[in-house]
C-alpha cells in the first residue's frame, strides 16, 4: 500500500509528512513524496520572455524534495517524485492515480491565524475532486507515532452508512478503538433534530448496518457520542479529542460518483478540528479493497455503545 | 503511471524530462494572439501616440514604420540567443556570457529598469481609464478628474500595482480564452475608433479635418535628427512585445514554421492597426496645439482619454474598457519578467541571495516579485511628484531604456556568435549583420536621446535645476544601477570575478 504526500517546502509540508509517517507506520505503507512543478501557460504572455526559470525552479524543487525525504525516518519507505500540472490539485490527483495510492495526504494551509484548519486553495480543490481519500494534517501536526483512535462523523443523511462502513472496517483492520460521533448544532433549526434523535439514529445505524455482521461489532471497541453546541464548530470543540486520534468523514451528496465533495457541515467541522481528518470519496467503501485489506488481528475490547449526556448549556439552548 | 509526467529517479535527482510549457499547444492564431497581447496595442497607442506626435508631428506614420526596423533586427539576434542559452536572466545572462560580468550586470539592470518603468506606466494608464470609465458609467465627468488629485491618484495606482503583484506572486495564469477575448476586443475597439474618426472627417464634423498626404510617410521629412531619434526610440516601445512570437518554440504546434508565420501575421495586423489609428487620429484632430489637436501637450499624456469621447460618442466607454483591461492584464503579466531576471541575478550571486528565493507555496520568485512591485511603486511616486506630465516622461524614459538593453543584447549576440558569423549566409545575417546593425542603431538612438533629454524643455518640459526630467529619470536609473553594481561587487565579488557565470562564446561546430 502506498500513500501520496503532497509536499510543500514549508510547515504545511512538514505536517503532511509527519501525519503520513504516523499512518504508514501502522500499515507498513510506503510513502510517495510528490511535488508539483507548475506548467506555464503560453497564453500568460510573459514579456520579455524568460525561458530559463524552469531550470532554477527544477533545481530548487529537487533540493526541497531532498529536505522532505530527510524528514522521513528510516523505518518508513519513501520515494520522491516531481510531477507537472496546470494546477497543483489536479497534478496531485493524477499522481495518486498513476501511483495507485490509497490516500492523498496534505497539510492544511498554515496561513490561518485562529483556526487549526484553514483550508488553502490546493486542499480545497482536492477536497472537491479527489477520487482517493484525502487526509488533512492540521497546522503544526508533529506526531509521528501511529494513530491510536478512530472517530467517525456520521450524519443523518444518505451516505452515512458508507462512512460508518469505512470506519468499522478500518478500526477492525488497524485494531483501533472506534468512536462514532454525530454533531448537532442546536442554534439552527435543522429539521428539528434533537440530541436524542441523533443519538437514536447513531444506535440505529450501528444496529442496522447490513454490511457488517453483529459478531464483528461486538469484537470492536465502539463508543457512540453526540457532540452538540450552538454551532457545529462549538460541537466539535466540545468533544474530547485524543492526540493520536483521526476523524473519518464522508463526502457530500453533491460529489460526482466516486469522488470527494466536502459538504458545508464537513467544512465547518474542519475549521474547528484539532486532529487529522480523512475525507472518504462517495461510494468509496464498495471499491476500497486497498484501504480495507486486513492483515492484523483486531484488538478486542468489548464495551457497549455509550452516550454522552448533553451539557447544561446545550440543554438550555435546546429547550 | 505515465513516465512522461511522473519521473522517479535516484536520490538527488528528481529531474524533469521536458520543459514546463505545454508542448505543441499553440497554433498560428494562438501565437498571433499572444504576440498582440504582449504588444497591448490599445495601451501602447494611448501612451505613445501623443509623445510621438509632439516630436515628429504628421510624420507619425513614417516614424512608426521606421521604428520597426531596428526592432526586427534586434529581435532576430534575441531569438538566436534564446535558442542557444534559454535562461531566466535573458539579457543579463547573455551579456554576462559575451562581455563579462560588468556589462552583463548593466544589461540585466537595463531590462529590469525598462520593465519597472513600464509597470508604473501601465498602472497609471489603467488608473486614468478606471476613473474615466467610472465617469462614463455614472455620466458624471467629475469622476474622471479624480485621477488628477495627486494623493488619490498615487493611492489608486499603488492598489493596482499591489493587486497585480499579488496575482503574479500567487502564480496565477491567464487562460487562452481570456487572452483571445482581450485581444479581439482591443482590435475591435481600435477599428471602431478609426472608422468613427474617418466618418467625422467625411461628414465635416471632425475637430480639425486634415487631409492625408504622402509626405506623412516620409521619414526623411522629419525636421531634425534629434526628433527622428526621439521618435524612433518611442516607436521601439510601440513594437516592444512583438518579438515574443519569435521566441516561441516547443509550445507551438509546428516549431519550425509557426513562430515565423506568427511573427509575420502579428506585425501585419499591428502595422495595419497602428497606421489606421494614427492616420485617423491625425485626420480627425490635426496636430494643432489647442483643443483636441494631437499637438496639444494637454492631450499627449493619453490621447484616447481625450479623443475617444468626441470620436466615439457614448461608445467611448468601450475604449476605456479596452485600455483598462489590456493595461491591467499586461500589468500582471509584465511582473513575471523583472521578477525572473532578478531571481536569476540572485541565483548567479549578482544580487543578494534573497532575490533567488522561490515561494514554496506558489513556486514563483516571491521575493523578487515583491521587490519589483516596490520599485515600480517608488518609481511612480517619484515621477508623479516631480513631473508635470508623468505618463509622457515615463514613456520617453522607457523608450531610452529599451534602446539601452536591447542594444547591449544585440551586440552580445554578435560577440557570442562571432566564431560562426562568417560561416554561411544564414549565420551571417541572423547572428551577425542583423543584430549588429540593429544594436548600433539602438545604441545611437539611446545616446542621442539621452544627450537631448538634458534640455529642460525635453519631453513634457519638466526639469530639476535646468536638467530635463527625462534625462534624470533615464540616466538616474542607469546610474543607480552602476552604484548598486559596485555595492554588490564589494559585498560578494565572486560574480564580478567571473567565478559564477564565466565568459563564453559559441564555438564554430558545423
Amino acid at each position: 500500500m502506498r500513500y501520496v504526500v503532497g509536499y510543500t517546502a514549508n510547515g504545511r509540508g512538514g505536517d503532511a509528512v509527519n501525519l503520513a509517517v504516523a499512518l504508514a507506520r501502522r500499515q507498513g505503507a510506503a510513502l510517495d513524496l510528490v511535488m508539483v512543478m507548475p506548467e506555464d501557460s503560453p497564453y500568460n504572455g510573459v514579456y520579455p520572455p524568460a525561458a530559463g526559470f524552469e531550470n532554477i525552479l527544477a533545481q530548487q524543487v529537487g533540493q526541497w524534495l531532498e529536505e522532505g525525504l530527510a524528514l522521513i525516518p528510516s523505518d518508513v519507505v519513501a520515494t520522491a517524485h516531481v510531477v507537472r500540472g496546470e494546477s497543483e490539485a489536479s497534478a496531485l490527483i493524477e499522481a495518486a492515480k498513476d501511483l495507485h495510492a490509497s490516500a492523498l495526504i496534505i497539510g492544511a494551509s498554515s496561513t490561518g491565524l485562529f483556526k487549526r484548519f484553514t483550508v488553502g486553495s490546493v486542499a480545497s480543490a482536492l477536497l472537491h475532486a479527489s477520487a482517493v481519500p484525502v487526509v488533512l494534517a492540521p497546522a503544526g501536526y508533529s506526531r509521528t507515532e501511529p494513530i491510536t483512535r478512530l472517530t467517525c462523523a456520521v450524519g443523518s443523511r444518505e451516505g452515512a452508512e458508507q462512512v460508518l462502513m469505512v470506519g468499522l472496517t478500518t478500526a477492525r483492520r488497524r485494531g483501533l478503538p472506534l468512536r462514532l460521533v454525530s454533531l448537532v448544532a442546536l442554534g439552527n433549526d435543522d429539521g428539528g433534530t434533537t440530541v436524542e434523535d441523533a443519538s437514536k439514529h447513531l444506535h440505529g445505524l450501528v444496529d442496522a448496518s447490513a454490511a457488517l455482521d453483529a459478531g464483528l461489532l461486538e469484537k470492536l471497541d465502539i463508543e457512540v457520542v453526540v457532540g452538540s453546541g450552538r454551532t457545529i464548530e462549538d460541537a466539535v470543540d466540545g468533544l474530547h479529542w485524543k492526540k493520536g486520534e483521526i476523524l473519518i468523514i464522508g463526502s457530500s451528496r453533491l460529489a460526482q460518483g466516486k469522488s470527494i465533495f466536502l459538504g458545508s457541515t464537513a467544512n465547518r467541522i474542519l475549521r474547528a478540528l484539532p486532529v487529522p481528518m480523512i475525507v472518504v470519496p462517495r461510494d468509496y467503501a464498495g471499491t476500497a479493497d486497498d484501504l480495507l485489506q486486513t492483515s492484523q488481528v483486531p484488538v478486542v475490547d468489548a464495551a457497549g455503545p455509550s452516550s454522552v449526556a448533553p451539557t447544561s448549556e446545550v440543554k438550555e439552548a435546546g429547550k | 503511471m505515465s513516465s512522461r509526467d511522473t519521473v522517479r529517479n535516484a536520490t538527488g535527482d528528481h529531474g524533469l524530462s521536458e520543459k514546463g510549457l505545454k508542448a505543441g499547444s499553440v497554433g498560428l492564431i494562438g501565437a498571433v494572439v499572444i504576440g498582440i497581447s504582449c504588444i497591448a496595442p490599445a495601451y501602447t497607442l494611448t501612451a505613445a501616440l501623443g509623445p510621438t506626435v509632439s516630436e515628429v508631428g504628421v510624420h507619425l506614420p513614417a516614424i512608426f514604420l521606421v521604428g520597426f526596423i531596428p526592432m526586427l533586427l534586434v529581435a532576430l539576434g534575441y531569438r538566436e540567443l534564446n535558442n542557444a542559452m534559454p535562461d531566466a536572466g535573458t539579457s543579463f545572462t547573455w551579456a554576462s556570457r559575451a562581455f563579462g560580468p560588468w556589462l552583463g550586470w548593466m544589461g540585466g539592470w537595463g531590462l529590469i529598469a525598462a520593465t519597472i518603468i513600464v509597470l508604473s506606466n501601465l498602472a497609471a494608464v489603467a488608473v486614468d481609464f478606471f476613473y474615466l470609465m467610472l465617469a462614463q458609467i455614472f455620466s458624471n465627468p467629475g469622476l474622471a478628474d479624480l485621477t488628477r488629485i495627486l494623493p488619490l491618484n498615487i493611492a489608486t495606482t499603488l492598489v493596482f500595482i499591489a493587486g497585480a503583484c499579488w496575482i503574479s506572486y500567487r502564480g496565477m495564469e491567464t487562460t487562452k480564452s481570456f487572452q483571445y477575448i482581450l485581444v479581439a476586443f482591443q482590435l475591435l475597439v481600435l477599428g471602431w475608433f478609426a472608422i468613427a474618426a474617418f466618418a467625422h472627417v467625411a461628414n465635416g464634423t471632425a475637430f480639425d479635418a486634415t487631409t492625408i498626404s504622402a509626405d506623412w510617410f516620409n521619414p526623411f521629412a522629419v525636421e531634425s535628427f534629434s526628433q527622428f531619434a526621439a521618435g524612433v526610440s518611442l516607436s521601439i516601445f510601440i513594437f516592444w512585445g512583438w518579438d515574443v512570437t519569435l521566441t516561441m518554440n516547443e509550445e507551438t504546434k509546428n516549431p519550425k514554421k509557426t513562430p515565423g508565420r506568427a511573427a509575420t501575421v502579428t506585425i501585419v495586423v499591428i502595422v495595419l492597426i497602428y497606421m489606421t489609428v494614427s492616420l485617423a487620429t491625425l485626420s480627425f484632430a490635426g496636430i494643432g496645439t489647442t483643443g483636441l489637436g494631437a499637438g496639444n501637450p494637454e492631450n499627449q499624456n493619453s490621447i484616447f482619454a481625450v479623443l475617444a469621447g468626441p470620436v466615439m460618442g457614448p461608445f467611448a466607454i468601450l475604449m476605456s474598457l479596452a485600455i483598462l483591461s489590456s493595461s491591467a492584464a499586461s500589468l500582471q503579466s509584465t511582473f513575471v519578467s523583472p521578477a525572473r531576471t532578478l531571481l536569476s541575478m540572485g541565483h548567479y550571486q549578482a544580487l543578494p541571495k534573497s532575490f533567488g528565493k522561490i515561494s514554496p507555496t506558489y513556486k514563483s520568485p516571491g521575493y523578487a516579485t515583491i521587490v519589483a512591485a516596490i520599485a515600480a511603486a517608488a518609481f511612480y511616486i517619484v515621477t508623479r511628484t516631480l513631473s508635470e506630465n508623468a505618463l509622457w516622461d515615463t514613456i520617453t524614459a522607457l523608450g531610452m531604456m529599451i534602446c539601452f538593453y536591447y542594444g547591449i543584447t544585440a551586440l552580445a549576440c554578435v560577440w557570442y556568435f562571432r566564431a560562426e558569423a562568417f560561416h554561411g549566409a544564414k549565420n551571417f545575417v541572423f547572428k551577425f549583420l542583423a543584430p549588429l546593425v540593429g544594436g548600433v542603431i539602438l545604441l545611437v538612438m539611446f545616446f542621442k536621446t539621452a544627450y537631448d533629454s538634458m534640455d529642460p524643455a525635453y519631453g513634457s518640459g519638466s526639469n530639476i535645476g535646468g536638467l530635463g526630467l527625462v534625462f534624470i529619470l533615464g540616466c538616474g536609473v542607469l546610474l543607480l544601477g552602476v552604484v548598486l553594481m559596485f555595492i554588490m561587487y564589494k559585498r560578494s565579488p565572486e560574480f564580478f570575478k567571473g567565478q559564477v557565470l564565466s565568459r563564453a562564446s559559441q564555438p564554430y561546430n558545423p
